[in-house]
């Protein structure tokens, strides 16, 4: 087989600092996935409650809404100190991205705490009935999301604290930040749905 | 060499980062390309082995497996079926059978026997050396297998699951199945989706990063688009069967009332997620023997397809129009008017790309000068049964005949005619058409024949008579009926043809071993094909291509092939695994990716995903310990490996395009 080369790519660099590699095509495909699951859930909420009479069922009270608005808070305030830790590190800022990664983790973990606060204090529990199998079942999922979230960023964490990143080398931070802002953009619907929908 | 090697790479995806000695790097070497993409020798070698041809053929082969293992089940069944009121099975054990039977066809072979295909021949049909997330790709098969097995081991330990395929509640809630079996169901289904969906992702990212500069969309062959489509087909699928069957465990396990109509629940809620996921599902396996059927036709018939923007347009109109059908699985539950006529209407439609497709493929066949070899033989099968399985299906589109026919055996000979017409044709067409790439040596064309005959009759003797059966009344899933019936003579027949489709099956089984030792060397490119794969030996080498070629046709070996001259690539490293990158629609270049190399890490993450999932069916506490385990795996995956001689990446001031094109 005869070959030329036309083409020569020697002084490219490697690919893996930009954000739409495969990599970021591949955490995308993630998100789809999770969007579907979310959206299947939210669905099957919705369809629950059309086939109802009265809802939430069983006569209680729409959910309290003043501590999940205020938690609500919170996470959206987690999402932004990342992607504040996430710009240092694009201006080599070592000690603002160590600092925010840390601060978002708080935010999440008191984000986990109010939820269990709030919980331990609902009336109805997932066998109650098919509103509460819904709504702990969202609840839940989600939460398990969130605690995904402080597993992954310790581990990006630690690397971090070890000056692993720097302006070119930081693809884990993004692909990390992403994730995070995917987990907290998705629970600003479900938060509407949850807690203002059952006063519509 | 060896220190070199060592000292070469260790890349890490998840969290980026290698290693190398700049001062010595290499570019090119063909002759150290071997040692970059080989897999370790010996058994541990042999579990982290991520290359996608060995990954992809180790889908192929295990998804045959299940075929016959699903195929046995049916000659048993069709056993029991032959004669009135015998007794070869207890209606407890068909039950089992007929399930196992539906959950093998459909999630052990069709989807895997096609993601094993796209994992091994993608990356060679768009030019690259693996796919992007090598790791991953063997986590899939880790998980599909052990789900694979754990359900044929629940056969044995008397816990298959025994409510069908699409296991409806109320039937399968808690009251009505008590025990596990349905508990294996939910778990074990799960359990292999995730499987589908990190092949699919996997798929979306290689096709759209790294097909060979110049390789546009609008160049790419139509096995890769079919597979395009699949993938992003089921992104949006699967998660309608997993949260159906997470609420379902959840039902069975911790007493929610998700189904449970005396809690408020509603039983048909589960209808609508899973044939959500269940309609599209039937697409996801047709759309990959769409995409065979159209690879095939191109090369036998000598000449470029016809109409290559219509069969594109074709098949991303059927991966839509599919999420609009599932209803029509649901005709007889009571859907208010409005709603059965728009499903109605675009279940109608969907025969509509599928016309385009086979009209296209009639005119190439018709416009070329075919070459009628086993591959071709397997087509026009295919065209044959899914044609009959079409007309069926819009018979069963229209909600007055759906009424009649629903659930009767009318529906059998459809879903079959579809589906072994749709896929199983298709895929032994991809058997002898990929074989000499695979293996390097021919099958004989001979006992293709024989294969291809006995295939087409058994089929139809097998499942033409069940139209009628249904028609006559006979509801599908029971184990024996009454003589005074009148359906002996036609299950009579169908259990003859069965045995003829086994005879196909067998005659195959006996072609790949014989020609696997003694076949005829097919060298380069036996079928003077169009597309890239046969560009290189067969079987191919670890780094499939030793120049990654450039693009400027949609038809590259035929166009090149005047020349003499390929254009090719220069100033790609052979000390570590780099591959090209290029954009997404224009395929222009945008700088080099180092893959992963081969690693434990996939088989552990599996191992702790199977300790949750398996252990799920008998405690509850073993989800956070496999969860544990899983976590430590993945963290070990993407751990950077350290060196510190060296700086982490080539000197970013070289690349031009850092600052323009910098991320926010």
């Amino acid at each position: 087989m005869n070959v030329r080369a036309v083409l020569d790519v020697r002084t490219l660099s490697p690919y893996s600092y930009r954000n739409d590699g495969a990599l970021w095509w591949g955490m995308m495909g993630m998100i789809v996935i999770e969007s579907a699951v979310f959206a299947m859930l939210a669905a099957s909420y919705f369809y629950l409650k059309t086939q109802s009479a009265e809802w939430p069922l069983g006569g209680y009270d729409a959910p309290k809404l003043l501590l999940p608005s205020i938690n609500t808070g919170v996470l959206i305030a987690s999402s932004l100190v990342m992607h504040w830790a996430d710009k240092g590190v694009a201006k080599n800022d070592q000690r603002r991205l160590r600092v925010g990664m840390i601060v978002a983790a708080l935010l999440a973990a008191m984000f986990l705490v109010l939820k269990y606060v709030e919980y331990s204090d609902v009336p109805y529990r997932w066998d109650t009935n098919a509103y509460g199998s819904i709504v702990w079942t969202i609840i839940g999922f989600h939460s398990v999301h969130v605690m995904v979230l402080l597993a992954k960023t310790m581990v990006v964490a630690t690397l971090a604290m070890r000056g692993y990143f720097d302006p070119y080398r930081r693809l884990g931070v993004i692909i990390n930040g992403m994730y995070w802002h995917f987990v907290v953009a998705v629970w600003i619907p479900l938060y509407v749905m949850l807690y203002w929908s059952p006063r519509w | 060499m060896t220190g070199e090697q060592q000292a070469a790479t260790e890349p890490t995806p998840g969290v980026g980062g290698d290693r190398h000695d700049p001062s010595t790097p290499r570019y090119d070497d063909v002759s150290q390309l071997h040692d970059t993409w080989s897999t370790p020798p010996g058994i541990i070698g042999w579990l982290s082995a991520v290359n996608h041809r060995t990954v992809g053929l180790r889908f192929i082969i295990t998804a045959f497996v299940f075929l016959l293992l699903g195929g046995l089940l049916a000659l048993v069944m069709r056993l029991q079926l032959m004669s009135p009121d015998s007794a070869i099975l207890s209606a407890d054990r068909y039950n089992q059978f007929f399930t196992l039977h539906g959950v093998t066809m459909m999630f052990l072979f069709a989807v895997p026997m096609a993601e094993g295909f796209a994992i091994y021949v993608t990356p060679l049909l768009i030019g690259t050396r693996d796919m992007a997330f090598p790791r991953l790709n063997a986590f899939g098969y880790y998980v599909y297998l052990i789900g694979g097995v754990a359900l044929y081991v629940s056969l044995f330990l008397d816990v298959a699951p025994d409510a069908g395929w699409f296991n409806y509640p109320t039937l399968s809630g808690k009251t009505y199945s008590p025990g596990a079996r349905i508990d294996v169901y939910t778990t074990i289904i799960t359990f292999v989706e995730v499987s589908a969906l990190v092949a699919a992702v996997e798929l979306v990212a290689t096709i759209f990063k790294q097909r060979a500069p110049g390789m546009s969309l609008s160049r790419m062959p139509l096995f890769v688009w079919a597979i395009l489509i699949t993938s992003l087909m089921i992104l949006f699928a699967m998660p309608g069967v997993i949260v159906a069957s997470v609420m379902l465990a959840l039902d069975r396990m911790a007493d929610t009332h998700f189904f449970v109509p005396s809690g408020g629940g509603d039983p048909l809620l589960w209808q609508h997620l899973f044939w959500w996921f269940g309609h599209p599902e039937v697409y996801i396996i047709l759309v990959p023997g769409l995409g065979f059927i159209s690879s095939i036709v191109t090369v036998f018939s000598r000449r470029p397809m016809f109409g290559y923007t219509a069969i594109v347009l074709s098949l991303i109109a059927t991966g839509i129009i599919s999420f609009g059908l599932w209803v029509h699985h649901m005709f007889t539950t009571g859907v208010p008017e409005l709603g059965s006529s728009f499903f109605t209407a675009a279940s109608m439609l969907i025969a509509i790309p599928a016309g385009v497709q086979i009209f296209c493929w009639i005119a190439t066949i018709w416009g070329g000068r075919p070459v009628l070899r086993t591959p071709l033989l397997f087509v026009i099968g295919f065209i044959i049964v899914f044609v009959i399985g079409g007309i069926s299906g819009v018979m069963v589109a229209s909600v007055q005949f759906d009424s009649q026919v629903h659930d009767t055996y009318f529906v059998v000979a459809h879903l079959h005619y579809v589906l072994f017409g749709g896929m199983v044709f298709p895929t032994f067409g991809a058997f002898y058409y990929w074989f000499p790439k695979i293996v390097g040596r021919m099958l004989s064309e001979r006992l293709g024949k024989w294969n291809f005959w006995l295939l087409l009759i058994g089929f139809n003797v097998t499942f033409f008579p069940m139209h009628q059966l249904g028609f006559k009344g006979m509801p599908r899933r029971v184990y024996s009926y009454d003589d005074a019936m009148g359906w002996g003579a036609e299950n009579l027949i169908a259990t003859v043809g069965s045995w003829i489709v086994a005879a196909g099956m067998l005659v195959f089984i006996v072609n790949v071993i014989r020609s696997w030792r003694n076949g005829e060397v097919a060298g380069d490119d036996p079928w003077n094909a169009d597309s890239l794969e046969w560009l290189t030996p067969s079987p191919p080498p670890q780094y499939n291509f030793a120049h990654i070629p450039v693009i400027s046709s949609r038809w590259p070996l035929w166009d090149q092939d005047r020349a003499g001259v390929y254009d090719v690539v220069s100033g790609i490293r052979s000390d570590r695994r780099e591959v090209v990158v290029t954009s997404a629609i224009e395929a222009d270049v945008q700088g080099l990716s180092v893959l992963a190399r081969p690693s434990l890490t996939p088989l552990a993450l599996a191992l702790g995903c199977s300790v949750a999932f398996v252990g799920a069916i008998w405690s509850l506490i073993w989800v956070p310990v496999g969860a544990v385990l899983a976590y430590l795996a993945m963290a070990v995956w993407h751990w950077p490996v350290h060196d510190e001689r060296t700086p982490p990446w080539r000197t970013p001031e070289r690349d031009p395009r850092l600052d323009s094109t910098e991320s926010t």
